[in-house]
């Protein structure tokens, strides 16, 4: 459902059109001509452009009313929208809208609806706060020797990220006391069946197991699993980007963190998020329908809040519920961040790491000596091997790390860790 | 990543009716230039630098037809730290460049050129009409409008090329270019008083 903005008078600035200045041009060019080589034809080759100049009217309307919807202000990653413009008071000539697209807009072909609005369609192909960019209106007279241009600035978009698909979760071997809708290891209320006992006085009925008491001779109970709720806390590092622009580093941790956030939330989970930038910012661990649209507004926009990361020594308790899973998607580029995984770890968190760093630091590409390049590859081999340490050091604390190369689904590096259970010693 | 929809689709229809507009304007400014340069004898000296100027400005308009200017959006300035001294020259000159107006420059060329030529009146005048179809193409091709906007001009154009066609006629007379032409360079005078009092800014 789209509402009509408040109607504004854009100011038009009036002039010779691309047709004007080129018959001006040719009428006095073969004028000149005609003078200069007392040539009789050239004068007459004036007489189209001269005719045609005669009828332009020096008059056009000074000012436009112009009306935007207020339409979707959030789009998801190339899903196409559209600004809708109505405009009025353009006078007897004909109007053409254009969009100059700002940075990750892909405009398209404006085409004016039965309803009087112009449909000027988009494409935001890349997550954040954006700017649309600016509407031009090319208005011509009757003749099509007078333009007139106006330009009007378009409202900005929040584009979210497209989520990473993920159908199964990693969930934890001792989950805490919350109702939920993952099977635990306790008995309790749930639908998934645990085993059987012998019945004793007090209990149900309704869940005597007939078949295994006829066999054993005594009452035999089914017993169900609990279902419980997990506590998942997604940790975003975006404190670095690298990589071909659109499949970053960056891109590939908020889709990842998009797509983590979205499947926890729909498990009926309470989910958290820390977001490791600029800046260090969080949201404490919370279920439900606002919480998700808490976490997408934080994974896209930086309104630059949060403690500045030099301040920050050990990652916030009021974001680290005791017994959540740590979920970290980041290229692992950061000491900092490391330390802190570390430090998760020792505080008995479990924790995995989706690494998504799939880039190489570009060097020697540009050396022209052979020594510079071997150089260069020496330099690339060592900093591949301080990568391959890292992880391996994450892994030796017990910190699985998958790798995820952004165009699968999340489920492929997650499952081995779907099935194999996540102690968490807290 | 989800698969792109609709725009794309359209773009692709988009650049068909571009590709189609831009062959038959470049078709005309080549025709254009040519009918201007031919017969390649006879012609006054400086025939060739005008001719490469007319050929280049003509290359330059159908460059600034295909170019849009969204594309030349420095998007990823980051990204060309080690970019080459002159590949950031040309990258920085080509928008430049396409801004200036080559299709008037052509059109001053193809004439000079016509001009640099002894004189063939119904030569000059199938230039006029080329080069006037070329104009309201490009024209046409700019403003994404079709030919039925120009409706309004067809009696005009049809009157003046009349008028072009007599004054070709009164060319090929054979008492015409001699020295008692003086009212011509007055009619001359006098239309050139009236273009530029036409194009005055509005």
């Amino acid at each position: 459902m789209l509402t009509a903005g408040p109607q504004r008078a854009v100011a038009v600035k009036w002039r010779l059109s691309g047709l004007g200045r080129s018959l001006v041009t040719f009428a006095l060019t073969a004028l000149v001509l005609a003078v200069i080589t007392r040539r009789t034809e050239f004068a007459g080759l004036a007489a189209p452009a001269l005719l045609v100049l005669v009828p332009r009217r020096r008059s056009g309307p000074a000012t436009i009313r112009l009306t935007l919807a207020e339409g979707a202000r959030q789009v998801t990653e190339n899903e196409q929208s559209a600004v809708l413009a109505q405009i009025s008071r353009h006078g007897e000539g004909t109007l053409r809208l254009k969009l100059h697209p700002a940075a990750w807009i892909v405009p398209g072909s404006a085409t004016l609806g039965a309803d009087g609005w112009h449909r000027v369609p988009f494409l935001a192909q890349r997550w954040g706060l954006r700017p649309v960019g600016t509407l031009e209106g090319i208005l011509h007279d009757r003749w099509r020797l007078a333009e007139g241009r106006f330009v009007a600035d378009l409202p900005a978009v929040t584009c979210l990220p497209v989520p990473a698909r993920l159908d199964s979760l990693v969930v934890l071997s001792k989950l805490p006391a919350r109702l939920g809708e993952h099977a635990a290891r306790a008995a309790g209320e749930g639908t998934e069946f645990a085993g059987i006992r012998e019945f004793v006085p007090g209990d149900r009925q309704r869940r005597i197991n007939w078949p295994a008491t006829t066999r054993r001779g005594t009452l035999q109970l089914n017993v169900f699993a609990a279902e419980r709720a997990q506590v998942t806390v997604v940790l975003m590092d975006v404190s670095a980007d690298v990589g071909t622009r659109g499949l970053s580093s960056a891109d590939l941790a908020v889709r990842a963190s998009a797509g983590l956030a979205s499947a926890y939330l729909a498990a009926r989970d309470r989910v958290g998020l820390i977001s490791f930038g600029r800046r260090l910012r969080w949201i404490s661990p919370a279920t439900g329908r606002r919480q998700a649209e808490r976490i997408m507004h934080m994974i896209t926009v930086d309104h630059g809040d949060g403690e500045p990361l030099g301040m920050v020594t050990r990652l916030p308790a009021a974001a680290l519920p005791p017994g959540a899973l740590i979920i970290v998607v980041s290229p692992l580029l950061s000491l900092r961040l490391i330390e802190a995984l570390r430090e998760l770890r020792e505080r008995g968190f479990a924790t995995i790491v989706v690494d998504v760093l799939c880039a190489e630091p570009d060097v020697g590409s540009g050396l022209l000596r052979s020594r510079d390049r071997a150089m260069a590859r020496l330099a690339r081999r060592i900093w591949r091997m301080e990568q391959d340490a890292i992880r391996f050091s994450l892994r030796e604390l017990g910190i699985p790390v998958a790798t995820w190369d952004g165009i699968s689904s999340l489920d492929e590096p997650l499952a081995p860790y779907t099935r194999r259970v996540l102690v968490n010693r807290a | 990543m989800r698969a792109m929809t609709g725009i794309t689709g359209r773009t692709g229809a988009r650049i068909g009716a571009q590709a189609r507009v831009a062959v038959a304007v470049t078709a005309l400014a080549a025709g254009t230039v040519l009918w201007a340069w031919l017969p390649a004898t006879g012609a006054a000296p400086g025939t060739r630098p005008v001719l490469l100027v007319a050929a280049f400005s003509g290359i330059m308009t159908v460059a600034q037809l295909l170019t849009e200017p969204s594309r030349l959006l420095d998007t990823w300035s980051d990204a060309r730290i080690y970019e080459g001294l002159l590949p950031a020259f040309a990258r920085r000159l080509w928008p430049g460049l396409l801004v200036l107006p080559w299709a008037q420059a052509m059109t001053v060329a193809a004439l000079v050129l016509e001009a640099l030529h002894p004189s063939r009146p119904w030569h000059t005048v199938v230039l006029g009409v080329v080069l006037l179809g070329f104009l309201v193409a490009l024209h046409l091709a700019e403003t994404a409008a079709g030919p039925a906007v120009l409706r309004p001009q067809v009696p005009l154009l049809a009157a003046g090329l009349a008028l072009a066609a007599l004054s070709a006629g009164a060319a090929a007379l054979p008492a015409a270019g001699s020295a008692s032409d003086w009212p011509l360079a007055v009619i001359a005078a006098v239309a050139a008083l009236l273009v530029a009092v036409l194009a005055l800014p509005i």
